[in-house]
Order: C-alpha cells, then sequence, then structure tokens
C-alpha cells in the first residue's frame, strides 16, 4: 500500500469523496478513528490509528490485536474479536 | 461528463425478456448512439446480428458478472483508453447476470472505478412469463431487486388483470422503480391499475428472505458530519447488505452534493452533483430492502452521529 493514499486502501473508496489534499485525508484519519473509539467500545474493543502508519489497529481488552486497512475488513475483524457482528440495528449495540 | 467518466446503463432482464429487440428499436431513436456492449452466455454470439449500431462490441463465452468478469473489466478498459471516447455506455447483459454484481466489477477495478460511472440499472420484464419466473427463481428476483427501472415488454400478451396482478407484485419486490410498458421499444403509458387486482404471493425460496421490501425515507441533517455517516452506511451494508437491496440518496460531503448510491454491499464511487442546483431532495436519503424499519435506522444512525 502506497504512503501517500492513506487510509481505506482501494482507490476510489466512496468514504473518501472530498478528501482532496493529505491534510484533509490525515484529519479524516483521526476523526474516523474517533468515531470507531466511541462506536466500538461497547463491543469491548479499542481502536487505535497514529496517522502515520498504515492501517487501523483493533484490539481487545485482553490483548488480541488486528491491523486492517479497509473499512469492509474492519467491520469482520471487529465482529470476530468482539464474538458477535457488528450490527448497526441490533437493539444492544 | 461533469466529472469525466463515461456513463454506464446497464440493461438487464431475464433470459427472453426482450432486451435485444428493445435496444434495437431504442437505438433508431437516438441521434446521438451510445457505445453498445452485448454480453452473452452462450459461446457463440447472434444477438450482434440483430443489431446494426455502428460501434458494437459483443462479450461471448461467460457472463459478464461471473465467468466473463475479467473479459468485461477488459473490454471497459480498452473503451476507456479510445479516442475521442464515448460518452456513454449501454451495456446488455446476459439473461442471467446480477446487475448488482456488474456493479461490483467496476468498483474493484482500480482505473474502471474513476472511469465509469453507472447511471442506471434498466430491467426488462416478461409480462408473460415474469411471474412464473419470479416464482421459482432467485436470480429472476434478484434483478427485479436491482434496478432504477423497470419496464414490461409483450404486452399485446397478456389479459389486462393479470398485467396488474404483475405490477402490483413487481411492486412488493421493489417499490421505488418506476414501470413503463414498452411496444418495440417505444414507452407505451400503461392503463391505470384496475379495481380488484391483487399482487400474486410468490412462494418462499430456500435460502431468501420472505419479508416485504420496504422503502424508508431518512432525513438526514443539514451540517451531516460525513465521516460518521459514512461510517455507519458502510457498517450497516456491511451487517445488512443482504437485506438492504438499494441505498440511494443526496448527501452533503466535503465535496458538496454527492449522489450516493449502492445496490446490495456495492457503494459506487459518488457522483459529485453541480453546487447551486439545491433540490427538495437533498439531504434524504432512501433505504429499501427487506424487513428494513424506520425508527431502527433513525436510531442507529442518531447513534454514530452523536457529538
Amino acid at each position: 500500500m502506497c504512503n501517500a493514499c492513506g487510509f481505506p486502501r482501494r482507490p476510489g473508496h466512496w468514504t473518501e469523496a472530498g478528501l482532496a489534499t493529505p491534510h484533509d485525508r490525515l484529519r479524516a484519519r483521526f476523526r474516523r478513528a474517533a468515531i470507531l473509539r466511541r462506536v466500538l467500545k461497547p463491543y469491548g474493543l479499542t481502536v487505535h490509528d497514529d496517522g502515520v502508519t498504515n492501517g487501523i489497529t483493533l484490539s481487545t481488552l485482553s490483548g488480541a490485536s488486528v491491523i486492517v486497512d479497509d473499512l469492509e475488513t474492519l467491520w469482520t475483524e471487529a465482529g470476530r474479536l468482539a464474538g458477535r457482528p457488528i450490527d448497526p440495528l441490533a437493539a444492544d449495540a | 461528463m461533469p466529472d469525466g467518466r463515461i456513463r454506464l446503463t446497464v440493461l438487464g432482464g431475464y433470459l427472453g425478456s426482450g432486451k435485444t429487440t428493445w435496444l434495437r428499436h431504442h437505438l433508431r431513436g437516438l441521434a446521438d448512439p451510445p457505445h453498445i456492449l452485448v454480453n452473452e452466455a452462450a459461446e457463440v454470439p447472434i444477438d450482434d446480428l440483430l443489431l446494426s449500431a455502428a460501434c458494437i462490441r459483443v462479450l461471448a463465452g461467460g457472463c459478464a458478472c461471473c465467468t466473463g468478469k475479467a473479459q468485461f473489466a477488459s473490454v471497459l478498459r480498452s473503451i476507456c483508453d479510445q479516442h475521442p471516447r464515448p460518452a456513454s455506455i449501454l451495456l446488455e447483459t446476459s439473461g442471467l447476470a446480477d446487475p448488482a454484481a456488474l456493479v461490483a466489477v467496476i468498483r474493484d477495478d482500480p482505473v474502471l472505478v474513476h472511469h465509469i460511472l453507472v447511471t442506471e440499472i434498466v430491467v426488462l420484464v416478461d409480462a408473460l412469463n415474469a411471474l412464473a419466473q419470479l416464482a421459482t427463481d432467485p436470480l429472476g428476483r434478484a434483478q427485479i431487486t436491482s434496478a432504477d427501472r423497470l419496464v414490461l415488454t409483450k404486452l399485446d400478451a397478456v389479459p389486462a388483470l393479470d398485467l396488474a396482478g404483475l405490477r402490483l407484485t413487481l411492486r412488493t419486490l421493489n417499490p421505488s422503480a418506476p414501470i413503463t410498458g414498452a411496444a418495440s421499444g417505444v414507452v407505451v403509458p400503461l392503463p391505470p391499475l384496475p379495481e380488484g387486482a391483487r399482487a400474486v404471493p410468490l412462494p418462499a425460496l430456500t435460502g431468501l428472505d420472505a419479508r416485504p421490501v420496504a422503502a424508508v425515507r431518512l432525513s438526514l441533517p443539514a451540517d451531516l458530519d460525513w465521516a460518521a455517516f459514512s461510517l455507519w452506511l458502510s457498517a450497516l451494508l456491511q451487517a445488512r447488505g443482504d437485506d438492504l437491496v438499494r441505498v440511494k440518496g443526496v448527501v452533503n460531503s466535503p465535496a458538496g452534493r454527492l449522489l450516493l448510491q449502492s445496490v446490495r454491499r456495492v457503494v459506487q464511487s459518488p457522483e459529485v452533483l453541480p453546487a447551486g442546483h439545491a433540490h427538495e431532495r437533498d439531504g434524504t436519503l432512501v433505504l429499501i430492502g427487506r424487513g428494513a424499519e424506520e425508527a431502527s435506522l433513525r436510531r442507529s444512525l442518531d447513534r454514530f452521529l452523536a457529538p
């Protein structure tokens, strides 16, 4: 993965719409990580993105962790680590 | 072409639904015909003999959504390299194609995603045989649900009451797509639905969800947080992409007004709409799917958008 394009890796990913400059992209990365941290907290997961290295690190409270570089993988891996699928429509999500 | 991408119209429909006939008549009326791609699942192409357009390419020997994927992508790439480039392409799919899978081919190709935009999925429905196909074949239902526009063909062969029943049945599968009729490629208005017409109940197919398809409109705040919204939609489609057949809407983002579209799990790279033509539908997201409920969708979006 190239250093310039940042997360997510796939070119033209729709969530990247409007992020024209590296500044925008970096800001969006931090913003995304902050939202993910809040959303995934109830699942017992922590989210880390330092903005420099590629990908987002997901960890469980017991220390298992995985680095993912696109959103589709992120939701799948988060579901695997949490032991239940990440479903935004679930009543307790 | 405000963003320089080639507009691609997908013409789908079941085997024998009249795609080639419709296309042949449709092309006659056009001053600026699109580049035509015809996909045939069989090894020996026949349909191109019926069509006599100037720019026509045949992809034979494999359906472009599965076995012929690589060939489909390479032909689209070669069209992107042409000078001058065509402004639009019309793809006639094979009768076995799932239009959603074709959109996925373009989305997953690092070149095509920047050069091709699927603007419309037109699905032809054989008024005579559609009900029988829909009753037994999950593919027929998948084609209907992924359509932007449904065109009924072979109208003259069907009694009025049966036709009304078919139209209501199509509504239950795809509540948002407008339905028109076509005779010899020309749009003909459909008569108003007669009294007493009912949708034909479709039997549940194994592996298919029998819940009715509903369309839900969610209004989005004017100062929408694009990062939170896009994360929500991506999580939602990942978890419920099999149920949510279509998501469409005009959304305000850092890039301006975006026309956002998804077919099942596949979200297309959004089209940036010109500024200044704000429309009343701006900031509304339409979600069409089985078991879609406004209250739970609204609650989950608000949870992502919460500061």
